[in-house]
Parts: structure tokens; sequence; C-alpha cells
């Protein structure tokens, strides 16, 4: 092997330890390094504990199960998002993992869905996911058989401590080097890069590649002078005031609810409040946030992981999934020989069109408000960017969803959102007129019983993960 | 019940192109239009043997077409990918294969570890020979692909050969059995509306006026509607793809019926081979700045394997596109739209991504920009990815013996293009896109089979023991051999699957 051979991960907190795990794990040959200097405050992805469902296959590529992940470190499971008094109105709706309803010959559910609702009033949308439904009930289960409940996603709610230090000696067991200190500087190359990084007793480590794992003040990368796209004018929230969690029972899902000039929301872990303008709601930490993204996370020998790549709100708590993408990205493009500035470019457009969609996807709550209130009005009547225009566009006349290379959020997930904030069709895709509409009502009506009967006699998820725990012990 | 109303859809041209789009139309949206299809009978057909790439079977799925049926009806045989032959240099000869590489276990793509073990100077077989669709070809031997996705059988998919010819006649009778209507006729005038310019009405040589809401332009190369009535511009490729001629002529089969299209560079393009279960297709594809009609005749005349079964069948063309397929409300689809020559078979490709895309943006009475916008976007997604394809196959050669090669060599291409070359030959990595033709092993197959080796490969595949890697490579390749070798013939599965009438 003639590329990178040294690999130094610069950052202590989830991203840089999940950075390392990876990369020995997968590329054994890597001689591994993890300087873990303790993770800014401000980093997002080291300090929110929902996850998406993505978490689960960054941890089936490592061999994590979930009795590790989430058993052995005191984690939850997490169904979705519970949105409340986005869309303006009083009602709320569920952004759930995992699928809607069904086909009907060529059309798919959601024309069916719009097409039912143009007709007269039905079940919302969400009353179609299993996922939704079981959040809804307050009912948690892995999916199971081939009925209604085979196919919904989840995520975690990581208890952040215990899942450092599980993925802390999961390094250890794999190989990664732990060179523990302080960051004192780090020493530029004569070619652009980084030589290597000073530590506080005076050390030098030295690498072929560099991850700079240390938040949004990318301690690394951010010597290289990489340029930046702001994204504040799209999303004005300038401070996270974050705090643990006080739920006396688990919840199935985060509830998020729209403020005056931002939201706050409420989860097994942690809560918090979002903002632009006004006074927090909630005691606790206050965070700088200034949403943007580094047009070259990749630079040189320096790649920007997580928040020194992205910093977004966490609004759908997408922050560690970023981080994770960007870490399976640096896997599967490690450079075979001396890396080139075209194997570069590659991964900073696949970097930043997800970072964009995932920005878009962040957005698409904000524009599609219709709360009242000066903040509200502003975010809502700001011309959005042309990729997000373009699906509201389509959407909004014939209920049709654009594809995007490296989208994040899948089809069901901007549906849930578009049709939970309200947003509909302006007419009637022909697929679903080719299905009488008594067929459709039927089918939806069926489904929806079906869902019902499943969910009835399911455990609260405290209970199901008692319930797993004590397996888990009795076998040991 | 009160549903909205019809939309009056006129279909101008017959041909493989018109009667895909009527019979997807009146099948698919049954209660949306009404459908009206002109063509005539003094306007030949283009429609040489079509060879086909797998998404076809998804269309002839949705008609409800049996496929046995169809194939019996245009005497058609199966694909299993193309070859091509001295494409790279003079005496080469790889098949791009409608399947993978490897059995897609690895941790990498498979030809990361092949890669692998030839830089370290292992004697490795070619990639080809570690693809099931490949060595099933290469035996001219057919059978469908096995649904468990354990067996190195489901490794693959297949397309179809047949006669185009027959191939519109067989959905023009599907398409009239479920209510569209077929006036013989040529247009004279296109009849626009004054204030919108959209098109009101054409005006047959008989003196028959034929209103409608939306007009579909299957026109052929003409482009009647959308070229010169809309005067829609043409967005000129010839610098990249010079070919702008060709020349026809089936003949009887004298080798096999092979499971494959045959791809056969010559001094000025290349030839195609398209074995039907009756006879062969053949055509010279050819740049007329490098050679002259006469000699093209000339040189496919000599080339073919068989009796000539009709004279020499000239066609004239030019790579490129409108700069919009869908301009106010008319539609092109098929050659009206563009032209990419037939080297990676997508002619019928484009026709069907253009009649889902349409389908699923289908308008109201009164266009919408948004659909009309998207559709545009999404066809010229299509063109461009398979215009460097295309490319691809002249520019990735070491050919310097006619004037032609030595051009397509040298030329310059697109940017989007070199980056992906560059980007395989360091590291064997794909630019993957996830809406696209041509997936990861078809770029694979062209640049490997065109001497395009990867410099490197991801570090990932050095994780093996190098002794375990051939051994495993070592069993890839006997189980490859032993499971071919069960497998029927081609013409003798074909007899037993879709035999033509005896005497049709």
């Amino acid at each position: 092997m003639s590329g990178p051979r040294r690999v130094l991960v610069v950052g202590g907190g989830i991203t840089g330890w999940s950075a390392a795990a990876a990369l020995k794990r997968r590329v054994p040959l890597l001689d591994v390094t993890i300087l873990p200097i303790a993770p800014s405050s401000d980093a997002l992805a080291d300090r929110i504990a929902a996850t998406l469902p993505s978490i689960l296959g960054f941890h089936d590529d490592l061999g994590i199960g979930l009795e590790d992940a989430v058993l052995r470190t005191g984690s939850a499971y997490r169904l979705g998002t519970r949105f409340h008094g986005w869309s303006g109105r009083e009602d709320d709706y569920v952004h759930a993992y995992g699928p809607h309803g069904e086909a009907m010959g060529s059309a798919p559910f959601h024309l069916l869905w719009a097409r039912a609702a143009e007709a007269g009033p039905v079940a919302p949308f969400d009353a179609f996911s299993a996922a939704a439904a079981m959040a809804r009930a307050g009912r948690f289960v892995l999916p199971q058989g081939d009925g209604a409940l085979a196919a919904h996603g989840f995520g975690l709610v990581l208890d952040l401590p215990r899942y450092v230090a599980m993925l802390g000696a999961f390094c250890r067991h794999v190989g990664v080097r732990v060179e523990p200190g302080a960051l004192a500087g780090v020493e530029r190359a004569s070619d652009g890069g980084i030589a290597g990084v000073r530590r506080d007793d005076g050390s030098t480590l030295a690498a072929d590649l560099y991850l700079d794992c240390t938040g949004p003040a990318a301690r690394l990368h951010g010597q290289l002078a990489a340029p930046r796209e702001d994204w504040r004018r799209w999303l004005p929230c300038d401070r996270l005031v974050l705090a643990p969690g006080a739920a006396a029972e688990l919840p199935p899902c985060e509830t998020v609810e729209a403020g005056t000039a931002g939201w706050r929301w409420t989860g097994a872990a942690d809560r918090g409040e979002v903002l632009a303008e006004g006074a927090p709601s909630i005691d606790g930490e206050t965070i700088k946030l200034a949403a943007g993204a580094s047009l070259e996370p990749w630079r040189d020998n320096v790649i920007a992981i997580g928040d020194a790549a992205v910093a977004i709100e966490p609004l759908e708590w997408s922050n560690l999934h970023l981080a994770h993408s960007a870490i399976d990205r640096v896997i599967a493009m490690l450079p075979a020989g001396i890396p080139h500035p075209l194997e570069r470019a590659e991964y900073n457009r696949q970097a930043l069109a997800e970072a964009r969609r995932v920005r878009d996807f962040v957005l698409l709550h904000y524009v599609t408000s219709r709360r009242e209130g000066v903040f509200w009005q502003d975010v809502a009547s700001t011309e959005p960017p042309e990729s997000l225009a373009h699906t509201l566009r389509l959407f909004r006349e014939r209920g049709r969803l654009p594809y995007y290379e490296e989208e994040t959020f899948d089809r069901d997930s901007w549906l849930a959102v578009l049709f939970g904030q309200g947003v509909r069709p302006r007419r009637i895709d022909p697929l679903a007129e080719a299905v009488p509409l008594a067929d459709t009502l039927q089918a939806m009506d069926t489904y929806r019983t079906h869902l019902a009967q499943a969910i009835g006699h399911l455990p609260t998820p405290a209970a199901f993960l008692a319930a797993q725990s004590r397996k888990l012990h009795e076998r040991a | 019940m009160a549903g909205p109303e019809r939309l009056r859809v006129v279909i101008v041209g017959g041909g493989t192109s018109g009667w895909m789009t009527a019979a997807a139309l009146v099948r698919l949206l049954p209660r949306r239009v009404s459908l009206h299809l002109i063509e005539s009978e003094a306007i030949g057909v283009i429609g040489v043997g079509e060879a086909t790439l797998p998404h076809i079977r998804g269309f002839v799925e949705k008609l409800g077409i049996r496929e046995a049926d169809f194939m019996a009806w245009t005497r058609g045989t199966f694909k299993l990918g193309i070859e091509f032959r001295d494409w790279g240099k003079l005496g080469d000869s790889y098949i791009h294969p409608f399947g993978t590489f490897g059995r897609g276990k690895g941790e990498v793509d498979f030809h990361h570890y092949w890669t692998r073990l030839r830089a370290e100077g292992a004697d490795v077989p070619p990639l080809e020979h570690f693809s099931y669709a490949c060595m099933l070809a290469r035996a001219n031997r057919f059978d469908l692909p096995d649904a468990d996705p354990d067996k190195l059988a489901s490794t693959f998919g297949y397309a179809y050969q047949f006669d185009a010819l027959l191939f519109a006649p067989y959905l023009r009778a599907i398409a009239e059995d479920l209510g569209a209507r077929r006036t013989e006729g040529r247009v004279v005038e296109v009849l626009r509306d004054g204030r919108s310019g959209d098109i009101a009405a054409i005006r047959l040589e008989d003196g028959q006026v034929i209103e409608g809401d939306l007009f579909i332009d299957c026109s052929g190369f003409r482009s009647l509607l959308l070229g010169e009535a809309l005067e829609e511009p043409f967005e000129d490729w010839n610098h990249w793809l010079p070919a702008d001629r060709a020349v026809a002529m089936p003949c009887r089969t004298q080798t096999a019926v092979t499971p494959y299209t045959s791809a056969i560079a010559m001094p000025a393009g290349w030839r195609w081979r398209i074995p039907l279960q009756h006879r062969t297709g053949n055509g010279y594809v050819y740049a007329s700045a490098f050679t002259s009609d006469e000699e093209a005749a000339r040189a496919l005349t000599h080339a073919v394997e068989g009796a000539p079964l009709a004279d020499p069948r000239p066609l004239r063309f030019r790579a490129g596109r409108r700069r919009r397929s869908w301009s106010h409300n008319c539609i092109a689809i098929g050659l009206a739209s563009g032209f990419l020559e037939p080297l990676e078979s997508t002619s019928i490709y484009l026709v069907q991504q253009a009649i889902t895309a349409l389908i699923e943006l289908f308008p109201e009475k009164q266009v919408s920009p948004v659909d009309r916008d998207e559709f545009n976007r999404l066809i010229d997604l299509e063109y461009d990815r398979i215009r460097d394809f295309l490319i691809l196959h002249y520019h990735a050669t070491t050919r310097d013996d006619t004037a032609f090669w030595n051009y397509v060599r040298t030329m310059t291409v697109p940017d989007s293009l070199s980056e992906k070359i560059e980007l395989f030959r360091r590291a064997g990595r794909v630019v993957k896109y996830r809406e696209g033709v041509f997936l990861d092993a078809s770029w694979i197959a062209v640049y490997v089979g065109q001497g395009i080796l990867p410099q490197g490969y991801d570090p990932r595949a050095d994780q093996a023991d190098g002794a375990v890697l051939m051994r495993g490579m070592q069993a890839l390749q006997a189980e490859i051999t032993s499971t071919v070798a069960r497998v029927p013939e081609h013409l003798r599965y074909i007899d037993r699957y879709c035999a033509m009438a005896a005497a049709a």
C-alpha cells in the first residue's frame, strides 16, 4: 500500500473516537493515532444525544450490535420527532422513520393519500406510519415479522459519557494508539498542509493524513483558510441553550415545539432551545451557532469531520450523522497513492452535496411554517436555495419529489414533514386517479386497523428496554 | 364518476417511439387520455434490428405483455451484454455485461482485489472470467436469472435483441385494443395558437385537421413539430461523436446466434451485429469526414458473415439533442428529440425514460412550466451521462491506424469525463450516481476492456491474505465454469421458450 499510512485523529468526543474506531477497524493496515482532546462545548455532534437511524449502519460496519451500543451503554431507542406548533395551527405531527402506507398499482401511497385528503377528511399522513403510531401511543418494539411492524426505522438516544467510554475501549481493543495531551499548536508544511501537531508537553505527532474532529473551531482545518459557505440568511438562529433532560418517563421520540423566535426540544436525555433573539425559557449552557459549511472539508492533508465541516442546528438530529457519513466517505475514498487533487475534489463535491441537502431539509421546516410573528415571517419569506425551491415547486405542483445525489433524508422523511406542515400538492396525480377513490379509502382504513391491532399490546419504551436488559443478564 | 377532462393527445409518427408511447399512455392513463396517432406508410421506419438494455423488461411487464409471446412475435433473442472488438487496440475483445464482476461479497468491489493480485505479480485471468454474465455469453448459453441472491446465477440481468419493424406493429395491436385511434396520413401543416404559440392542430395531406391538447413528436430525425414548427435549437455533439452516417444490411446467420450484440471497430467507426432468430442485423456507423458512402457500403458488404438479405440501406444523422425536449405543449420522444449512436443500445432506453417521465409528469390541459422544466431536466441528465459513456469508448484507445482513430484518441473530451477517467486510473474508483443508466460494473467493464487499468486500488483490498484471496478467485472461476456448463445453449433455450412461428 503506497497511500497514506499514518492517520492522526484529533478530538476526543464521539466524532473523534468514532473516526479512529472506524478507520482502524475497517482498514486495519492503517496506523491510527488519536489525540483525544476534550470536545469543545459547541461541537454538537459530540453533545446531542438523539441520533438518526443511520447510526445503526455505522455500528454494523464496526461489528457493534445493539447489546453493546444500547444496553451496555444505557442508551435508549427513539422513533422520530414530534413537531408541535410549526405549521401555525395547534395540531402536531410526527416525523418518524420508515415507510408510510402501501402503494396500489403504479400509484405510491403519498399520492393516494393526497388524493383522499383532497376529497374529504382523512387521518393525518403520520397515522399511516408504524413508527409514528407507536410514538404517539408511547410504545416501542424493534422491527419484527412481516406485518405492520416489519419495516419501521429507529435511532438511538445516547448516554454520551458511557457511549464515549465504549468507543474508547473499542479503539484500544482494535489497536488505535491513544496519545493523551492537549493541543498546543499546529506545524504547517511547506507545501500547504500540516506537518505535525504539537502537544502541551512539547512533543509533536506527525501523520500522512489528519482528521480534524475538534468541532466548529476546526483547530487544524481552520489553519488552512478553506472557503466557507454561510447559511445564516436562511437559518438565522445563532444560539442554543442545552440542559440535561428531565423527562419522568422515557419518551419514544423527541418533542420539538416552535417558539417566538426559534424552537425548543425535550428528549430522553437532554432538552434545549435554539434561538435567534430574545431570552431563553430554560436554564442551561449557552452555545453559539453559525450555520454554514466548508467548501473544502478535505484540503491538503487535512479532512474536517462533523461540526468542523458543517455547522447546523440540531433540528433533525443530523450533526452526528454528518460526522459518520464523512468518516464512511473518507474510508471509501482513501487514496491508493499520493493523494491527487481530483480525489479531494470528488470527496468535497459529495460532502457538500450532502450538507446542502441536510440544510434544505432543516430549512424546509421554517419555510413551510405559517406561524405569526416577525421571525417566522422573515424566515418563511427569504428566497430558499434553488435545490429546496425546486423540491417545493415540484411537490406543490403534484406531490412529486425530485431525486438528489447524497440525500440524507429519504422520501418518507420529506413527505412526513411536508404533509405534516400542511403543504399539499396543487393537483392530483393521474397515477393516483387510476385507482378508484373508494378502493383507496378502503385500503387506508384496513391499513390503520391492522396498525392499531399490532400496536395495542406493545410495551412502553422503558418496559421494552428493561425486558431486553433482563434477557441480556440472564444469558450472561 | 366525473373525473378530470381527458386530454386529447396527438402522436405524430408511428415506428418504435410512437407506438411505445401510445401503448404506454393508453395502458397506464386510461381515463386521462384520448389518443390519436398519425402515421404515414409512405414514410419509412428507421428501426433496424434493435438491441436493448435490461430496462426494457420493466416496460414490457408494465404493459402486461407476456415475454415469450412478445419474443416469438418479434423473433427476439436474449442479450447478456455487448461484445466490443478491436476498440482499445486491434485484436482486443471484451464484453460489457448486464451483470457484476465477482459476487459482491467482499468489503470492496471485486475489481479492487483483482487489481491488487495483478499488482503483486500474480498470474490472474482477465476480469471478464469473473463475470458470470460474460462467461455465459462467451459460451453462447442462456437461462433466466435465479431469484435467489445467494446463487451465482442471480448476478446478471438481460435484455432482448429483436426486429424493430415487428415491435411497432406488436405494440400497435395492444394500443388499438385499448382504444388508441390511428389515422393514416402525412402532416403538411402545423397550426399554432396565435397568442400562446402552442400547437393547436395539424393538417394532413388530405385536408383533414386534427386538433389536440398535447402533441407528441415521434417523427424521427425530421423532428416535424419540435424542430421544424417550434424551431427548438439543436445542440450538436458532432465534435465528440463524429459518426454521422450508417449503412445497414441484414444477412443470413452464418455463425452462432449469440446471446449478445457485437460492436466491432471499423476504420472510420464501428459495425453492429445483432443476431435475431431468423437473421442477423448488421450496420456500419461511420464518420463521413473520414470515409465515403461507397467505401462504407463496400466495407460492410465485405464484413458481414452470410448472404445479404437486402441491399445496403443508408442512414444519416447527427449526434446531439434538442435544447429542450418539451416546449409549449409539444414533447419530442425518440429521434425527434435527439440522437446518440446505438453503440450502447440506448435508443429504446431513451424513449422509455421519456415515456416514464411523461407519465409521471403528465400535464393538465394547461401545461405547467414546473412539469415541463422537470421533464427537460430529467432528459438532459440521461443524455449527458450516456454521451460521456459513449465518448469513453472512442477516446480510451491506443489505435492510431486510421485518421478517424487518431482524431477520437486525441480529441478533447468533456471535463466531466476526463475527471471520471482519472479517478478510475488512480485507484479504480467509479464516480457513483444513483440516477443514470450505466452503473459501476458497466464503467468498470469498459475502462478495463479498453486498457484503462487502475494503477492503485482501494486500501481495504489489502486486508485479505493474498493466498486466501487467490484461492477464493480460483474457486469463483471454477464455480462459474461448472455453472455455465449446466445452462442450455442459447438457441435451444429460445426453441423451448419463445420460438417464432415457422412461416410467419
